[in-house]
């Protein structure tokens, strides 16, 4: 039983993840050398047999994430910067996000909706709704205020806490994630914050690939990872929630909760998913993807009353005075 | 429909190249393109790894996929398409107690 899991442990692995919209596509990495050659960028795997190599299309990537087990050299990473792909380091099965490197060329797009749509309260409230709707796939109706919202969100995870606990035999619970009395917690509870916590590690990558803000929140504030926690609770009730009532009985449920997110890249799977929903919500009217030929990465200058104006130009003939 | 496809051979024995040449152009020694059907293409490529032997081939055709197109490949080589989630890269095999033929510079 353990010999395939080891090796599957200690196997390589690279995953790739399809394209979704805006020509957004993941790889990950773990237990490799990444360099660069004379021409390209290599995974170098060690064999028994010696070093066997894999191509990177990096130009063709939107982000990489480097898991545990990885060296990358100067001269690598900085090809892939050039072609405007983002790092980011995870933890095994991209478990933990901790840091991210943004190329100088990644587009600001989306940044620049995430801002617009937070700075304006109606605008907010508009995407805190979309939110809510996505969450639990229901509709809401229109007026309805964040405390409204507040509300009814604690009552639909309350009542599916209920529902998994019937379903699992759990006589009562709660959900408590008091980091002074941890030991104390239910394997539920334990399991629970743990999943979330990988849930954060990939939501977190997938705003950075996009170039948002972790910090900007829509029904969370004042965090560095407010945004990263609101997009992180759309998935739950689908994800993290029953993972952690099916552990009720485990002996060590942090730790279960992490394997069992890594062992099937459950979550490195999520990330297509994840960038979808994310500019769908920031942006609904623009989340299709720009055609290959239109997408011209430009400079831009911005007017308040012109709107956004091409850079380059000098533009001293043209002010009135 | 006939789609495009590309068909590369090495060291396959001669009346291969024959065989292919009716449907496809070589375009280089041992390169093959030609626009068939996929009833065409999958009759030529179960006859050209039937007579494989030594040598190698591999064929490139356009699909659904992610990429847009699917390998196929035919022989023992040291390049073999290695399958992630749905998408296909390449990984070159190291060769039993053979040294590395360069260091890699960075």
């Amino acid at each position: 039983m353990t010999g395939p899991a080891r090796r599957r442990l200690a196997a390589p692995s690279v995953v790739m993840l399809p394209r979704v919209a805006d020509s957004l596509s993941f790889l990950y990495l773990d237990l490799v050398r990444i360099v660069q050659d004379e021409t390209g960028v290599h995974a170098r795997i060690d064999t028994p047999r010696g070093v066997d190599r894999i191509a990177l299309p990096v130009a063709a990537l939107s982000c990489i994430l480097l898991g545990p087990g990885t060296s990358i050299t100067q001269p690598a990473l900085a090809t892939i910067a050039r072609h405007g792909a983002t790092v980011v380091c995870t933890g095994a099965g991209g478990v933990r996000s901790y840091a991210g490197i943004l190329p100088d060329s990644l587009t600001t797009r989306w940044l620049e909706h995430q801002a617009r749509a937070w700075a304006d309260e109606q605008v907010r409230l508009r995407v805190a709704v979309a939110m809510y709707e996505k969450r639990f796939g229901t509709g809401l109706p229109p007026g309805t205020t964040v405390a409204q919202l507040r509300g009814l969100e604690g009552q639909r995870v309350k009542a599916l806490y209920q529902q998994l606990a019937q379903q699992h035999r759990i006589p009562r619970f709660r959900r408590n994630y008091d980091p002074a009395r941890w030991e104390e917690q239910d394997p539920v509870n334990l399991a629970l914050s743990a999943a979330n916590t990988c849930l954060y590690g990939i939501v977190h990558a997938a705003v950075l690939a996009l170039g948002c803000s972790p910090a900007l929140g829509f029904v969370h504030s004042g965090k560095q990872h407010a945004f990263v926690y609101d997009i992180a609770d759309l998935y739950k009730a689908r994800t993290t929630i029953p993972l952690a009532f099916a552990l009720h009985a485990a002996s060590n449920p942090e730790q279960q909760a992490r394997r069992r997110f890594r062992d099937e890249l459950r979550l490195i799977k999520l990330l297509p998913r994840i960038v979808t929903d994310i500019q769908q919500l920031l942006a609904p009217e623009e989340a299709d993807p720009v055609p290959d030929h239109e997408a011209v990465e430009l400079v831009s200058l911005w007017d308040p009353e012109l709107g956004v104006l091409p850079a380059g130009v000098n533009y001293a003939e043209h002010s009135i005075g | 429909m006939p789609s495009m496809v590309v068909l590369a051979t090495t060291a396959v024995p001669d009346h291969v190249h024959g065989a292919l040449s009716r449907w496809m152009l070589e375009t280089m020694p041992g390169m093959f393109v030609g626009s068939v059907s996929a009833r065409v293409r999958d009759l030529v490529w179960d006859t050209v790894s039937a007579v494989i032997g030594d040598g190698a081939a591999v064929l490139v055709y356009p699909a659904d996929t992610e990429q847009g197109f699917a390998i196929r490949t035919a022989g023992e080589r040291r390049r073999r398409p290695y399958e992630v989630d749905g998408l296909t890269l390449i990984r070159w095999t190291a060769q039993d107690g053979e040294a590395e033929e360069h260091e890699v510079p960075w």
